[in-house]
């Protein structure tokens, strides 16, 4: 029935890990299968398998629409049982998919000053707004991309990034590359050269690390967007599961699969 | 054999549903989320979250927890107040051809009863789903749906300040379920709806805490259908009233097991997030399988389990 959305079916086409623990997995779709703007997610669930029971929310990393099918690309870590079922997929395997969900990353008028701010896998849901900025951006301005991972082999997809952003600049927690330390850490020390009039940041990654940023931004009219993930099982706003603290007038949590999971930044409670 | 579609029309007491198939409460919001995935008016009913006489925030995260064949849900009923649900959520549900069903709960006796006279006057409500597994917080903390006294007294006193049919969802997490069915019935429910989820818990052994905001949370899921229609079987050999069916159907199979042992009707929840038209399938198989047995009407196969295999 075209009137009505449902799971669409995707045929793993590959399964690769890239860095330890880190995999990219292609999926042919249907046709059907809509356009999703960057930051937006889709529930992901193995076929024919009992576990893991519920989908998970993961980011898409690429998508291309062909005449007659669609593929998408996933970024994905290994952090669990669930996500370690998806590293054991080989092609021909299928997976149920449902969205594009959630709302993704807003385009921010008149900023020329573009930062974007990644945490390790974080770089997953970034990478498709570097390349859609890229695109978009106002004549002359500057897309600079801070990137932050454990070690300089859990860097990925650079190559690509190279191309698309003006600077990039890296931080490893051993300082096997770049700023020894976390790239809010990194992030802080080129923040005065950024005119909040001018600026608009663009950040996902662990928890800490955006609790970093609203920090390090709280007494600074930067507008910056974030992208988070929590646990989730319906991923279409009816079981209430998936909730974030926000601040503000009216209800004090907000669903990460339906208001986000991009969000403002200073729209979360961090703790 | 014959391909006529079969009579799939139930009743609970005074309520006509156009097939045995429902929602959960808790796993449907108030209707619109799944709209787009659904064709509602093919639903026998939907039961709307969880209403409560003031707006409730619900817990802290984590509220969900996967587990194996299942999930654990620590939600806190979260839900937008009896007000505001009758004057932004009620309207779309108007529009519906389904009898819209709404749970409600509360924190005292008269909390209920407040819901439950609210309610029985707004246009558009066609029954109540009464969720009587909270803790009754002027006795201490004692989970209302664990005492007979209570069941009994609470239905009763329901039933008094609206016309409403009433509908009992009864919790799991008790010795002797059926009993506490009686005391329903007795207090004048006109049909109970079980199971409600079964509580438990999950850990995370690296951060040694558990996985839940509120440590402990509700089971659901296909694990927990053999309790479920286990229980569903003791209360229709207790029970003169129509029993609703709930816990773990994923499928038409699942279903037509709770029919089998005298469930009226069916309610799916957890199935919806695995399977966004869950219920729809559900429809069809029922359907298939009347025809496939040469049924002309779904009530021929409800409460039809033979107990022996001679």
């Amino acid at each position: 029935m075209p009137k009505f959305k449902k799971l669409h079916v995707g045929e793993i086409l590959s399964n690769r890990e890239l860095a330890e623990g880190h995999y990219l997995m292609s999926m042919a779709l249907p046709a059907a299968f809509p356009e999703a703007a960057p930051g937006q997610f889709v529930l992901v669930r193995a076929k024919d398998r009992a576990f893991p029971f519920l989908g998970r929310p993961l980011g898409i990393y690429v998508q291309e629409k062909g005449k007659g099918e669609s593929r998408i690309e996933i970024l994905y870590r290994v952090v669990g049982r669930g996500s370690g079922v998806f590293a054991l997929l080989k092609k021909g395997d299928r997976v149920d998919i449902l969205g594009p969900l959630g709302q993704g990353f807003r385009p921010v008028r008149g900023r020329d000053r573009i930062v974007l701010v990644a945490g390790g896998i974080g770089i997953a849901p970034l990478a498709p707004l570097v390349r859609r900025l890229r695109q978009k951006r106002p004549a002359g301005a500057t897309l600079d991309l801070y990137y932050g991972a454990r070690r300089a082999d859990l860097l990925i997809g650079l190559g690509a990034l190279r191309k698309a952003c003006s600077t990039i600049r890296i931080a490893t927690d051993d300082g096997s590359r770049g700023f020894k330390g976390p790239v809010t850490g990194l992030f802080a020390g080129d923040l005065k050269h950024y005119p909040p009039e001018r600026t608009v940041i663009y950040a996902c990654g662990p928890h800490a690390m955006l609790k970093k940023m609203s920090e390090l931004l709280e007494r600074l009219p930067i507008p910056c967007q974030v992208s988070v993930e929590e646990r989730m099982a319906c991923g279409v706003g009816a079981c209430l599961g998936c909730v974030i603290e926000a601040k503000g007038a009216g209800k004090p949590y907000k669903r990460v699969c339906k208001e986000g999971p991009v969000f403002d930044l200073n729209e979360i409670v961090w703790r | 054999m014959s391909r006529i579609k079969p009579r799939m029309e139930v009743s609970i007491g005074k309520l006509k549903l156009q097939n045995p198939v429902m929602t959960a409460s808790g796993t449907f919001g108030y209707g619109e989320e799944y709209a787009p995935y659904v064709d509602l008016n093919r639903l026998g009913a939907v039961i709307v979250k969880g209403i409560s006489l003031e707006p409730r925030a619900g817990n802290p995260p984590p509220r969900i927890m996967e587990t194996e064949g299942g999930m654990l849900n620590a939600i806190g009923l979260e839900n937008v107040g009896v007000s505001v649900f009758i004057r932004e959520k009620l309207p779309f549900l108007r529009n519906c051809s389904f009898p819209v069903i709404v749970n409600i709960f509360g924190e005292s006796l008269d909390e209920y009863k407040r819901v439950a006279e609210i309610l029985g006057q707004a246009k558009g409500v066609h029954a109540l789903e009464v969720n009587i597994s909270c803790p009754n917080v002027e006795k201490g903390g004692l989970v209302f749906g664990c005492d007979p006294d209570l069941c009994y007294e609470m239905t009763r006193a329901i039933k008094t300040v609206t016309d409403l049919p009433v509908i009992v969802k009864l919790t799991p997490n008790v010795t002797d379920i059926a009993a506490l069915a009686v005391c329903c019935e007795a207090g004048g429910a006109d049909a109970v709806s079980l199971i409600n989820t079964l509580k438990g818990m999950s850990v995370d052994i690296e951060k040694r805490v558990p996985h839940l905001n509120r440590v402990t949370g509700g089971l659901s899921g296909p694990v927990v259908k053999p309790v479920a229609l286990r229980m569903v079987w003791e209360v229709v050999k207790k029970v003169s009233i129509p029993v609703i069916g709930i816990g773990g159907i994923m499928t038409a199979e699942d279903a037509l097991a709770f029919l089998i042992v005298g469930a009226r009707a069916v309610q799916v929840g957890t199935a919806n997030f695995i399977n966004p038209r869950a219920t729809m399938d559900i429809l069809k198989g029922i359907e298939a399988y009347l025809i496939r047995h040469g049924m002309r009407d779904v009530n021929d196969i409800i409460g039809s389990l033979k107990e022996s295999v001679e």
